[in-house]
């Protein structure tokens, strides 16, 4: 990267141009949520009011406690930290065991493979095919239909095949003088060694499946397994979130001022503060996967 | 021969092993839809075998052309499509070379941070904060009205003529940050002693930008905005099912959302497999074309 040039008047005024707009970058960036943390903490009826900017005007934990005592939240939430602990742990292993086989130098199927899975890079049945074959399959309405069609993943294939690549056959090859399996190696060498690629594409695995909302109202529709992400679109649509706030209203009097805007801000923070805390501190895993797939292809 | 693979068979057959539940996988989940989109040239009907029939060629392509809304939905596709390129393909381009500016590691590390935070939100998040953002009482109408650019909030998500600038706006937010990623790995891996050489040359701190950097990221631009040009029936989807609303209907329905709320939703599923079909065989067809463009006209493709 370019080294400090010399202090000139123009130079100097773009600095200080590129310095106001990074600030305004991050205020663009950041705001909206401390806007939303703000009226996720103010009292209901007074939120309704606007002119809250940065601080609640009238602190209130209300919508939160709500949130907390909601049966059908608590369901939500299991519903997606399950879908995000195991649909990300069986894609990895499911895709790394068939990048690790892709990349085998002495196995005589790559080749078949590799074209095999590359054409699904390109070719797709689209939406209604694929709706029509989970129907088929009776995968609606079931749990499963968040893991299985997502177990094998061609870009993650590509990602970790290119990692593993770089893995010297020597290793492989003296684990296999000593008997070892190819599920063992596969097991006890490559994913102990691949960690970082393993790291980078569970983020965005993981990422995935706690954003997915699409899937759900498309595959699921009786609401049995109703993730975080669909449920806070109900509470915006207000149809849910109304009817919340009264079932509770009846039950307790302390409820008696929510209103539909602070509780959507309480839940889109339940939604958004996992991701938020988790990745500033795993970005040297997403960036590197991103750039060993740029430099490979 | 046989006996010859038979053998290799036994000698892979660990490997093999492995493999065979997955070969089921990938060809259920992958190869059957593509097969299931025969149903595009016939009327199907649900339960029945995907061969049934009754066939019918190409009317269910040919009638796209014949709906009343055909014309909108193209209108809506297109000019999403061309205005989320007008920011979005040029927009991380300006941010990388802005973050590359920066002096300070620190705030280098701190702004790139914050700026990748959108990609990694949901859609549904991502409306919710428009809706409580752009709401009547929301932040921004109040910023409007006390810099007295208008006296009455304006509904920028309940009106039409709002829509496709919302989008494309929603769409450079989200995805500008993250975006810019790939160029910083360009602009890092240009050769350092280019720059030695400019400044020997006399260039400032601007047109080292211009006659070095720039050309230096010359192809991943290239490459990435063929890929965009060659994206353009893609207009989104998540963010439409989402953001829109009848009363933005006439301005929302793009190629997408029509296949799902009139294939899946209703039930015509020949029909709207028809539409996916013609659509993402246009969408190969415009990558190859604009490839074969660049490639003439800037020396530069991706195959």
């Amino acid at each position: 990267m370019s080294t400090r040039p010399k202090a000139t008047i123009p130079s100097l005024i773009f600095d200080i141009f590129n310095y106001t707009f990074m600030f305004g970058i991050v205020v663009l960036f950041l705001y909206p949520f401390v806007n939303l943390m703000a009226i996720s903490l103010n009292e209901g009826n007074d939120a309704m009011r606007g002119g809250i900017y940065f601080w609640p005007r009238k602190f209130s934990l209300g919508a939160y406690e709500l949130l907390a005592q909601n049966p059908k939240m608590a369901q939500g939430f299991m519903w997606s930290v399950l879908r995000v602990v195991v649909g990300t742990s069986t894609s990895l292993f499911v895709t790394g065991l068939l990048a690790f086989v892709i990349t085998n130098q002495r196995f005589s199927g790559r080749k078949f493979l590799r074209t095999l899975f590359f054409v699904t890079m390109y070719f797709n049945g689209g939406l209604i095919p694929t709706y029509l074959l989970m129907l088929k399959l009776g995968l609606t309405d079931t749990f499963l239909v968040y893991i299985v069609p997502g177990l094998f993943n061609v870009y993650f294939m590509l990602l970790m095949s290119s990692y593993f690549q770089n893995i010297p056959d020597a290793i492989f090859d003296s684990a296999r003088i000593d008997g070892a399996s190819e599920f063992r190696i596969y097991l006890r060498i490559v994913m102990p060694i691949a960690v970082p690629v393993y790291a980078a594409v569970s983020i965005y695995s993981a990422v995935a499946h706690w954003n997915s909302w699409f899937d759900v109202v498309l595959y699921n529709p009786s609401g049995a397994f109703d993730t975080l992400q669909v449920l806070l679109r109900r509470i915006l649509l207000e149809v849910e979130g109304i009817g919340l706030i009264r079932d509770q209203q009846l039950l307790y009097h302390k409820f008696s001022s929510l209103t539909p805007l602070t509780l959507n801000a309480a839940t889109t923070m339940v939604v958004v503060l996992p991701v938020l805390l988790v990745y500033p501190f795993l970005q040297k895993y997403f960036i590197g996967g991103l750039t060993i797939g740029s430099v490979k292809g | 021969m046989v006996k010859r693979l038979l053998r290799r068979f036994w000698v892979e057959r660990q490997i093999w092993i492995l493999v065979i539940p997955m070969l089921i996988w990938v060809f259920t989940f992958s190869y059957l839809p593509i097969y299931g989109l025969i149903i595009a040239f016939q009327n199907f009907i649900p339960g029945n075998s995907y061969l049934a029939g009754p066939w019918v060629g190409l009317d269910n392509f040919v009638r796209f052309f014949d709906i009343p809304e055909f014309g909108n939905i193209m209108r809506n596709t297109i000019a999403m499509s061309l205005l989320t390129m007008a920011f979005s393909l040029p927009g991380p381009i300006i941010l990388a070379l802005m973050f590359s500016e920066l002096r300070g590691r620190r705030i280098k590390k701190f702004t790139q941070t914050v700026s990748y935070i959108p990609y990694f939100i949901s859609w549904v998040v991502v409306t919710n904060i428009l809706f409580t953002f752009l709401r009547t009482e929301g932040v921004f109408n109040e910023l409007l009205q006390s810099l007295g650019l208008t006296n009455k909030p304006i509904l920028f998500l309940g009106e039409g003529k709002f829509y496709w600038i919302m989008i494309a706006l929603a769409n450079l937010w989200k995805d500008v940050g993250f975006n810019t990623i790939i160029y910083l790995s360009a602009i890092a891996a240009v050769d350092s002693e280019l720059y030695e050489a400019g400044r020997i040359d006399g260039l400032g701190r601007f047109g080292l930008v211009w006659h070095i950097t720039l050309p230096g990221i010359r192809t991943t631009i290239v490459l990435l905005w063929i890929l965009g040009l060659g994206g353009i029936l893609n207009a989104g989807f998540e963010q439409h099912l989402l953001l829109g609303n009848p009363m933005t209907r006439e301005y929302y329905e793009v190629i997408d959302t029509y296949v799902y709320r009139y294939g899946v939703q209703l039930g015509n599923y020949s029909f709207g497999a028809a539409v996916g079909l013609m659509k993402s065989v246009l969408g190969v067809a415009l990558v190859v074309l604009v490839n074969r463009l660049s490639r003439k006209i800037l020396d530069t493709s991706i195959f």
